[in-house]
């Protein structure tokens, strides 16, 4: 069995339905993507995962079990965590005080302190930036703090919403490279990118999301080859 | 130099701490009653102290939570009402004082989390227009529901605090002195909430609800708990308060009270526990001393002006004065600070605000 299975989800924001029965598996320690146009429904499918959208109908099996009624905070403490799109950075607390929020859940101070060091580790950046407040950084610092921030529920899923969103190319590459290291240190990732090449660069598969209903999906290699995911997302035949 | 740091550094080392300037307020307060030459002052002070005890239980949901209550008067009423129904004549009830205390704040905590419940979806302006409406039907409620509250004229000859044989009578020193006991218990739980790991929630949902929750924050009982904390210390003033006059009735709690005790916040610094305490006092003084008083100067220059009267009126001005020239507050926390003065301190932290607020936008 699959470590997040997702089966026939529905979700509906009033009479509105954002996602029309979409299936999809991301198997232990794969990078996973999602792409899509806006408004595809590629928040909506993480916001469900994390429980913050209740579904309408369906299953959500993490590591065997259904998690689609449990409450956001028991998500996370199940070993599910969110970075939002448009990162959602406490702006006025220092980076200490995000990444001590981001362990919110946890309790062992010795394991929070090796979480620590260890994002500071991926993230050198931030430890210059330690004691400095999350408002006063650049968007490419804070996005890697949101990032950093969401790994210290050390969650064995990590779902990542739009990491690249506004930031220079060169910060897009440091960003996929840094979700490539993270995923080599063990962490299965679930990821939504408007940047279709670059996702699909680096995860083993990925689906296709179209006004709420998945169209294409399989290895990333063959969807980044397809005719129409080529059409569509990545710019014609470039 | 500030005010506030030239008369920290001309203290000697010891009382320099935080711990030092909290012991050296409380001997301050210890002596200031015997300072004034007639019971009107201690009257004052006593007074004064209820309202500090208030503001500091608003400072949890306002300050820490960021929860805007407009109607927290609510609580002050159900805490008042709840003593004098158990400590009067009115059913024979008459529980001791002490125990009172906690009963009171336990009401008031429960109802906290009562009013507080419908509220968890709602945010910002919507939040404050329902804790209005709260505001206003709690003290409705105690005037209609005349049978068991007395109605307009309220629940009269309330018992007194006594400490075995002495009983606290009419003079207000001994009523001063049990204020000043519960500011610094209240001072101490929320000195500690705001550090523990509540406080942290608390703080993370007042900076971003949505990141709160993507924390794990149970973002549902983390406002209800901001709600019960802040509504218990409005029992223990309540408490305080009505043994003191004697006496509660529904026109005690009406709106401007709520104003009241929120311009203390505002005028002190929001989150920032001495900060409320001084705004606090400092609006209670001009409301008891300097407004009467000034009253009398225009009088006596045959100006015919009562400023009691328009106290609202220069309670506005203060009010929009601070938004304009200091609005962190006199005494400020650091992070309402750095939010609201980033621009004047480094323009290229402001430049990164600005650049965070509009890509968060789009």
């Amino acid at each position: 069995m699959a470590l997040l299975e997702i089966d026939n989800l529905v979700a509906r924001y009033g009479r509105i339905t954002a996602l029309e029965g979409i299936s999809l598996t991301v198997e232990e320690g794969e990078i996973v993507t999602l792409i899509g146009a806006n408004g595809a429904g590629k928040t909506t499918t993480l916001r469900a995962i994390s429980g913050l959208v209740r579904p309408a109908s369906g299953a959500i099996h993490f590591a065997g079990r259904d998690i689609s009624r449990l409450a956001p905070n028991e998500i996370v403490r199940a070993g599910i965590s969110h970075s939002p799109e448009g990162r959602h950075v406490f702006p006025r607390m220092t980076v200490r005080e995000n990444l001590e929020l981001g362990a919110y859940t946890r309790t062992s101070k010795a394991e929070i302190a090796e979480d620590t060091a260890r994002v500071l580790e991926i993230f050198p950046r931030l430890g210059e930036r330690f004691e400095q407040k999350a408002g006063t950084m650049s968007g490419g610092e804070q996005q890697m703090l949101a990032i950093a921030r969401a790994m210290m529920s050390r969650p064995r899923v990590l779902l990542l919403d739009e990491p690249s969103l506004g930031l220079s190319p060169k910060l897009v590459q440091t960003i996929f490279a840094v979700i490539r290291d993270i995923n080599a240190r063990g962490t299965t990732i679930l990821l939504i990118e408007q940047n279709a090449r670059q996702a699909l660069a680096v995860a083993a598969r990925g689906y296709v999301l179209e006004v709420g209903t998945i169209v294409h999906s399989g290895p990333a290699a063959d969807l980044a080859a397809s005719e129409a995911v080529r059409a569509a997302y990545l710019g014609g035949a470039a | 130099m500030t005010l506030a740091a030239r008369i920290t550094s001309s203290l000697p080392a010891p009382l320099r701490t935080q711990r030092g300037k909290t012991a050296l307020a409380f001997a301050v307060a210890l002596v200031l009653p015997f300072l004034g030459h007639n019971g009107g002052f201690t009257n004052f002070l006593a007074d004064a102290g209820a309202f500090v005890l208030l503001a500091l239980g608003l400072n949890i949901v306002v300050g820490f939570a960021g929860l805007l209550d407009l109607g927290y008067a609510a609580f002050f009423a159900i805490g008042s009402y709840s003593f004098a129904m158990l400590a009067s004549p009115q059913f024979g009830i008459h529980l001791p004082f002490w125990l009172l205390l906690f009963i009171a704040s336990g009401i008031a905590a429960v109802f906290g989390i009562l009013l507080g419940a419908p509220t968890l979806r709602l945010r910002g302006d919507y939040l404050a227009i329902v804790t209005l409406g709260f505001g206003e039907i709690v003290p409705q409620t105690f005037l209609n529901l005349s049978q068991w509250t007395g109605g307009p004229n309220g629940i009269g000859s309330l018992d007194q605090p006594a400490i075995g044989p002495y009983k606290f009578g009419f003079d207000a020193l001994p009523y001063y002195f049990m204020v000043l006991g519960l500011i610094a218990l209240a001072v101490w739980v929320a000195n500690n909430l705001r550090t523990s790991r509540l406080g942290r929630a608390w703080m993370a949902i007042r900076e971003d609800e949505l990141a709160a929750a993507h924390m794990g924050i149970n973002t549902t009982t983390t406002k209800l708990a901001a709600f019960a904390m802040g509504a218990s210390f409005s029992g223990l003033a309540g408490c305080a308060l009505a043994s003191k006059l004697q006496l509660v009735s529904p026109d005690q709690f009406g709106f401007n009270v709520s104003v009241f005790i929120l311009a203390m916040l505002v005028l002190g610094g929001m989150g920032n526990i001495p900060g409320v305490i001084v705004g606090s006092l400092i609006l209670s003084a001009l409301e008891r001393f300097v407004l009467p008083q000034g009253t009398n100067f225009l009088h006596s220059l045959h100006l015919n002006l009562d400023l009691t009267n328009s106290r609202f009126l220069i309670y506005g001005v203060i009010l929009v004065m601070m938004m304009l020239f200091r609005p962190e507050g006199l005494i400020p926390s650091s992070q309402r600070k750095a939010e609201l003065h980033a621009a004047d301190d480094d323009p290229t932290a402001a430049a990164h605000e600005q650049t965070l607020y509009t890509e968060g936008v789009a």
